[in-house]
This record gives structure tokens, C-alpha cells and sequence, in this order.
């Protein structure tokens, strides 16, 4: 008996070890199958989506910014009640029953989206039902607070989150960051054991985009453009505003624009940024280069005269006129070309440099090739190989055979605005990786020299010139201000390539402000404008009201103007048109009256009034008061002291 | 005497100490186990009600954003305050030896005389 309990005990013994080594086994030794198994049932991995980094404006205002947001999915084999399952979440996500019901009919599917990006209020009400089958995943919504401010400079995003168009595209990479996967393990309602709350708090994030543009001064230059638009009826408009020195963009539109918050209810057409991905012939705003490379040469001095055939210059068969008849001119010197904007005065000058000088002069002015901005679907723009026959010289000189972008047409001012360097225009500013806590900061990156400093600060001369005396650019002038800048009134080549369209042009306006320290280049224009048709009046009054703005807004001081500021346009033109174009004279610009000895009549006069009427006068004013003037101390006709001190007592 | 009856309890008490120890030790184990998971549930609610107040905050922030772009303040200016655009004939240039002075209330020559 004794034997049998031994032998009994010595089998459960060796079962036990067996059962306890293979136990051993199992928990010590490696076993990819069962640690698989293992990692299934006690571990849950949790996906943190990453934050797509904000956009800013160069204040650091938001301009595009990301919301937590919740995608409802379906499980439609696990709906036990598919109607009520359709009523009770339709209610909740404001959709027809029906447009649910669709979705979850296929039993055999494991997943449909029911609804992408809804905000967490509703989730969270869809959450309370506690319905089976119903899922959600944590997503960004992206919101852009100014809705169709810079639209198609900021871009869109899709529904996956993928940048599609402007600056959402090109930075896509560095604004979407990397998502976290973390490794937690699970209780038995498969939620999350966590150690280190920050595993869920700490999202990751894109990296933050701060770019060059000033959200005011868009927001100006935009509002300006779309009254231009409506008042002269044209079918789009751009606008492009450079920093003078280091070429980065502080504004850039181009009208009509889209609602970037709900950009699939837009025309295509108007989601690409047009300033940059469109190229136009860019009519005489291109004469300003021709003349420039003739100065530079040597060829040309600015008061060199040149015939201009009275208004018909026959090139073989061909004939070039002026833009119109009156505006027919004899002996003008290169000055006066540039200022009248002259087409055969530029064709002769293009004659002398020749096709090989003049191509070289435009590319390297940044013409015919992409600049290598921070935007995409940047346009080349076309100048046609050589060689040039005479009239195709001829044309091109006044901005007809070649294209060109809004924005390389003001990079290429820019270049004669600083100095005489071209430089790379940009748009972001600096790259901020939050993570990281590191600052990308971009610089102006300068291309090469295309003129000397001599040449570049005659053309400002000259171009200020034609702001300035019977210039086509009178409506730019800026009150207080020296502007320098030229007129562009480019006809529409037809959709199919061949001709013109009749009646049908691009209205611009290209200048700097102040010509005497450029801080600002402005380029506008207004595309098939029916209601007038001149870049000088079409374009010019919208150029002078944003440069007015950029200039005060940024605290420009003013300049009182004296003979020396300005440029002497010559008086060559014939007498008849000297009477049809505005005289424009400098005691007018400078608002010169007498200088008074005594004191002047104010009595019931407002403050502002006050100041128009004295705004000339050496004279140290004192408000004493609210209101309107009662009286003066010295009184009206009395002699002023030699302080030439005034009290003004104001009454209500 | 009393020494040698008290140190013959203790070798008594010996195994049930070392039994009590164990069942101790397990227990703590158990509890610190069971603390440790409620815990991590904690943790856990912690974090959702952080990152319902970041939501919050995100939400503000747009609409902060929202608040102070310049077409919201331009139309709030026009409709509530009734102001108008500001035009270019505005402003005055005034010479730079032209001062202006400002004193919101004084005592006129003649009110000195009275």
C-alpha cells in the first residue's frame, strides 16, 4: 500500500514538475507567437493624431488654425437595429434618415464613414447614446479664421488632411508633422492603463509657418482691389506688394477669391494663386527694362533725344503707332519716352540695343524663368528664342510677344527700387518646429546684380518722373510723397492664342513709394476691365490709394517737396496736348501760399479745419478747449510775435 | 523564567508569523496592483478633461482670431459706430515747423481779467 502512495506521489510529483517546467517554458523563454497573442490581449496601441501646425501673419495674427474634430464611422455588422441605429444618428448629425440608412444597408461591411469632421459637441452627444456598431476617430479640422482673406495664397486642405493648394501644398510636409503611435496596456473593456498622462497630452505637431505678409495691409489691399474690381467691371484683378529691399511679399491677391473655409463651393479657377501661376503680355510696364539696359550700355543717357516720328514708325511692312493718335510725339528725350510711355520712342531704343542685348537684359531681370518663390504652380513666363525679326523687337520693347507674371514683373521694379539687385522673392518668413523648440528664420536671398547703383537711381529719377509733369502716371501720385512707377496697358491675347481680343486689356500699374528711399513696390492691375481701359486711370488711383496706406501704416514720414525731388520732365510736347493733359505744378504739390505776417481770420472753425488753413505756416499753434474756434489770441489782423506763437481757445 | 516562556512563544509564534508575513506581502501586493490600475484610471480621466479644456481653449483662440480680424473690426466700426473709411483727404500735411499743442481746458485771457 505504502508502495502504491509512493509511486502515486512520485507521478503527481513529476506531472507537477512537468506542468510547473512547461509553465517555465512558456513565461521565460521567447515565443514570438505568444508574445503576439500576449501583446493582442493586454496591449492596445492609440494612435495620436498629429496637429497640423498654425499659419501666422508676420504679427503673429493666426491666419490658419487646427480644431480638434471627431469622424463618425459605422460598424454595420455589429448595428443590432439598423432603423433605429439610422434615426437615432441622423437627428444628431442633421442628416436625412435615408442618407444613413444608405450607408450601413451592406451588412458584410466593417467600416463606412457616417460623417467626417464633426465638432466635439456632437460627438459627444452621439457618445451619451452609448450605440453599438458606432465608432470615432480623432482628427484636425482646419479653420481659417479671415475666411476668404489670402485664400489662394494660404490654400486648402482635403479631407484626409492633405495640403492642396498654396501654402497648405508647398509646406505640406512641415505643417503636417509625424502622427504618435503609442504602445498602452488594456483593461478588459479594452481601455487604456495609463502611467504618464502626458503620452495623451503631449500631441504631436506640425511645424508652425509665419509668413512675410502683413494681415492689414492684405486685408487694405484686398478691399481696394474688389471696389476696382466692381467700379470698372473687369473680370479679375491682382495685386502684388514687395518690400522694396529684401523682395519679400507683405501682400498679394488676385480677385475673385473663394471662402477658404468651404473652398469645394468655389470655381477651380479661382483657387490658384493667379498673381504667381499666370502669365500675361505685360504691356509698357516692360519699357522701364528696355530703357534701363540702354543707360546701363551706355548707349542712351536719360536726356539723349530721340525722333519719335510723330506717331507712325514703319518697321518693314509693319507700322507701329503710339497707343493713341494724341499722344504723337517729335524730338523727346528718353526721359520723356519713359514718361509719355512712348511705344516707338522704346522700339527705337530696342532697335539700337538689338534682339541679343534685349533678351539677355529681360532674363536677367528674372523674365522667362521661375524665380524659385515658396508657392506652387510658379509661372516662367515666355521670352521667345532668338532670333528677333524687327518688328517682333519692336513689340516686345513695349510689352507685346512675351509674358509674364504679376509677381516677376514687380520683383524685376523691385530690383531697380533697391539699388539695382535682384532678389528672391518670399513668403515665409521663418518655420517654427514647436517640438523642437527650434526657429527656421529665412533671409532675403539676393540672385545676382542687373544694374548698377548709378543706372538703377537714374531710372528712379525717370520713373518718378512719370508720376510727376504730363506723365501717364498722374493718378499714382501719393500726397507728401515722391512716387515712381509706370503705366501698363497690355492688350488680351485671345483664349486660342491668335490675335486679340477687341477691346479687351489688362489695366496695370507698377511702381515704389518713396521713390527717393523705396520701401514699398506696388504692382496692380485690373484684367478686361469694361469701363475704362488705361492702366493711368484704371490702375493708377488704385496703386496711389494702397501705397498711401503702406506708407503711413508703416509710419513713412512724409517729405516736403522741393525742386530737387523732382524729376524735370521736359516740356517737349506739341501745345494742343500740353492743354488736354492735367498741368501738374510743383507750388500745387507742395500747397505753397504766402507766409502770412499776421495772424488769420479761424473764428468758428473746427480743429481740422484750423490745421488745413495753417498746415503751410511757420506758426506754433496751442488748442486750448473742445469744439469750434471762439477766438484767437493774437486776434484776426493782428501781427504775429516773433515766436510766431498762436492761441486758439475752442468752444463747444 | 518569564524570559524563557516568552521566547518559547515566540519560536510558537514563528511559523504563523511567516505565514502572516507572506499573506501580508500578498495582499499589499494586490492592493498596490488594484491602486496602481484605479490609479491609471484617474490618470486617464485626467487626461480627457485636459483635453477638453485644450479643446475649449483651441476654441476660444479661433475665435479670439475671428474676433479681431480687420473685416470684422471694419464692419463693427461702420455699423456700431457709425465711422466711415478713412479717405485720403484726411489728412494734413503740415509743415515741419508748425507745433501743435493740446490743453483740454483753460482759463480764457478774459476770464483771468474777471
Amino acid at each position: 500500500m505504502k508502495a502504491k502512495i509512493i509511486s502515486l506521489f512520485i507521478g503527481l510529483a513529476v506531472l507537477w514538475c512537468a506542468l510547473a517546467l512547461r509553465a517555465a517554458y512558456l513565461q521565460f523563454l521567447p515565443h514570438e507567437k505568444l508574445n503576439a497573442l500576449q501583446a493582442r490581449q493586454f496591449q492596445t496601441v492609440v494612435t495620436l493624431p498629429s496637429r497640423r501646425g498654425n499659419i501666422l501673419d508676420t504679427k503673429g495674427k493666426d491666419l490658419a488654425m487646427s480644431l480638434p474634430a471627431y469622424s463618425v464611422y459605422a460598424d454595420p455588422k455589429v448595428i443590432e437595429d439598423k432603423k433605429i441605429f439610422s434615426k437615432t444618428v441622423s437627428q444628431i448629425l442633421g442628416q436625412p434618415i435615408s442618407n444613413i440608412s444608405k450607408k450601413i444597408v451592406d451588412s458584410k461591411k466593417r467600416f463606412v464613414w457616417l460623417d467626417r469632421l464633426v465638432n466635439s459637441s456632437t460627438a459627444d452627444k452621439l457618445k451619451e447614446q452609448n450605440i453599438k456598431g458606432l465608432g470615432f476617430v480623432e482628427e484636425w479640422k482646419r479653420v481659417y479664421p479671415n475666411d476668404r482673406m489670402l485664400s489662394s495664397i494660404l490654400g486648402f486642405i482635403g479631407k484626409e488632411g492633405q495640403g492642396l493648394e498654396g501654402v497648405e501644398l508647398f509646406f505640406d510636409k512641415d505643417l503636417k508633422g509625424e502622427s504618435k503611435k503609442v504602445s498602452l496596456r488594456k483593461d478588459a473593456r479594452g481601455r487604456p492603463l495609463v502611467q504618464d498622462g502626458t503620452v495623451f497630452t503631449e500631441t504631436p505637431q506640425g511645424k508652425e509657418i509665419q509668413l512675410t505678409i502683413d494681415s492689414d495691409l492684405q486685408y487694405f489691399v484686398e478691399t481696394e482691389l474688389l471696389q476696382a474690381l466692381k467700379k470698372y467691371e473687369a473680370e479679375a484683378a491682382y495685386a502684388v506688394v514687395l518690400d522694396a529691399k529684401t523682395s519679400a511679399i507683405r501682400a498679394i491677391a488676385s480677385l475673385p477669391d473663394f471662402d477658404l473655409n468651404h473652398p469645394e463651393k468655389s470655381n477651380s479657377l479661382y483657387r490658384r494663386n493667379r498673381a504667381v501661376t499666370d502669365t500675361y503680355e505685360p504691356g509698357s510696364t516692360v519699357k522701364t527694362f528696355i530703357l534701363a539696359e540702354a543707360l546701363e550700355k551706355k548707349i542712351y543717357e536719360a536726356n539723349s533725344k530721340i525722333f519719335c516720328e510723330n506717331g507712325k514708325f514703319k518697321i518693314g511692312k509693319r507700322v507701329i503707332r503710339e497707343a493713341e493718335k494724341d499722344h504723337a510725339q517729335g524730338l523727346i528725350t528718353v526721359s520723356e519716352i519713359l514718361a509719355y510711355s512712348s511705344n516707338i520712342g522704346t522700339s527705337k531704343v530696342a532697335l539700337k540695343l538689338g534682339d541679343q542685348a534685349l533678351r539677355s537684359a529681360l532674363l536677367r531681370f528674372g523674365f522667362g524663368q521661375k524665380i524659385g518663390l515658396d508657392l506652387p504652380g510658379e509661372a516662367k513666363g515666355i521670352i521667345l528664342g532668338l532670333p528677333w525679326r524687327d518688328h517682333l523687337l519692336a513689340n516686345i520693347s513695349f510689352g507685346q510677344g512675351m509674358t509674364a507674371s504679376p509677381l516677376q514683373i514687380a520683383n524685376a521694379y523691385a530690383a531697380i527700387a533697391n539699388g539695382g539687385i535682384l532678389n528672391k522673392p518670399y513668403i515665409v518668413q521663418s518655420l517654427n518646429d514647436i517640438e523642437l523648440n527650434q526657429k527656421y528664420e529665412n533671409s532675403p536671398k539676393e540672385i545676382r546684380r542687373v544694374l548698377s547703383e548709378e543706372t538703377s537711381q537714374k531710372m528712379r529719377m525717370m520713373l518718378s518722373g512719370v508720376t510727376s509733369g504730363k506723365g501717364t502716371g498722374l493718378a499714382a501720385r501719393v500726397p507728401g510723397y515722391i512716387v515712381g512707377g509706370k503705366t501698363g496697358t497690355a492688350q488680351k491675347v485671345k483664349p486660342n492664342g491668335r490675335g486679340y481680343i477687341q477691346s479687351g486689356y489688362i489695366s496695370s500699374f507698377t511702381g515704389f513709394i518713396p521713390a527717393n528711399d523705396p520701401q514699398y513696390v506696388i504692382y496692380v492691375a485690373l484684367d478686361y476691365p469694361k469701363k475704362g481701359y488705361y492702366g493711368s486711370v484704371v490702375a493708377a488711383p488704385l496703386f496711389s490709394s494702397i501705397a498711401s496706406y503702406a506708407v503711413r501704416k508703416d509710419g513713412v514720414a512724409p517729405e516736403i517737396l522741393t525742386e530737387k525731388d523732382l524729376t524735370q520732365v521736359p516740356r517737349a510736347q506739341s501745345e494742343v496736348n500740353q492743354k488736354k493733359m492735367n498741368t501738374y505744378y510743383l507750388a500745387e504739390l507742395k500747397n505753397e501760399k504766402q507766409i502770412l505776417t499776421a495772424a488769420p481770420d479761424l473764428k468758428k472753425l473746427s480743429v481740422r479745419e484750423v490745421l488745413e488753413k495753417v498746415q503751410q505756416q511757420d506758426i506754433k499753434i496751442k488748442f486750448i478747449g473742445q469744439g469750434q474756434v471762439s477766438k484767437t489770441w493774437p486776434e484776426a489782423g493782428e501781427a504775429l510775435n516773433q515766436g510766431r506763437q498762436m492761441t486758439i481757445f475752442l468752444q463747444e | 523564567m518569564n524570559s524563557f516562556v516568552y521566547q518559547e512563544d515566540i519560536q510558537r509564534l514563528k511559523p504563523f508569523m511567516s505565514v502572516f508575513f507572506i499573506i501580508s506581502t500578498l495582499f499589499s501586493l494586490v492592493f498596490l496592483k488594484m491602486e496602481e490600475r484605479r490609479m491609471s484610471y484617474v490618470v486617464l480621466k485626467q487626461t480627457r478633461e485636459y483635453k477638453k479644456a485644450a479643446e475649449i481653449q483651441k476654441q476660444k483662440e479661433i475665435q479670439l482670431a475671428k474676433l479681431l480680424r480687420p473685416q470684422f473690426i471694419e464692419t463693427i466700426a461702420k455699423e456700431k459706430f457709425t465711422l466711415k473709411r478713412a479717405t485720403a483727404a484726411q489728412i494734413i500735411h503740415l509743415n515741419p515747423n508748425t507745433t501743435v499743442s493740446y490743453l483740454k481746458s483753460a482759463t480764457t485771457p478774459a476770464e483771468k481779467s474777471n
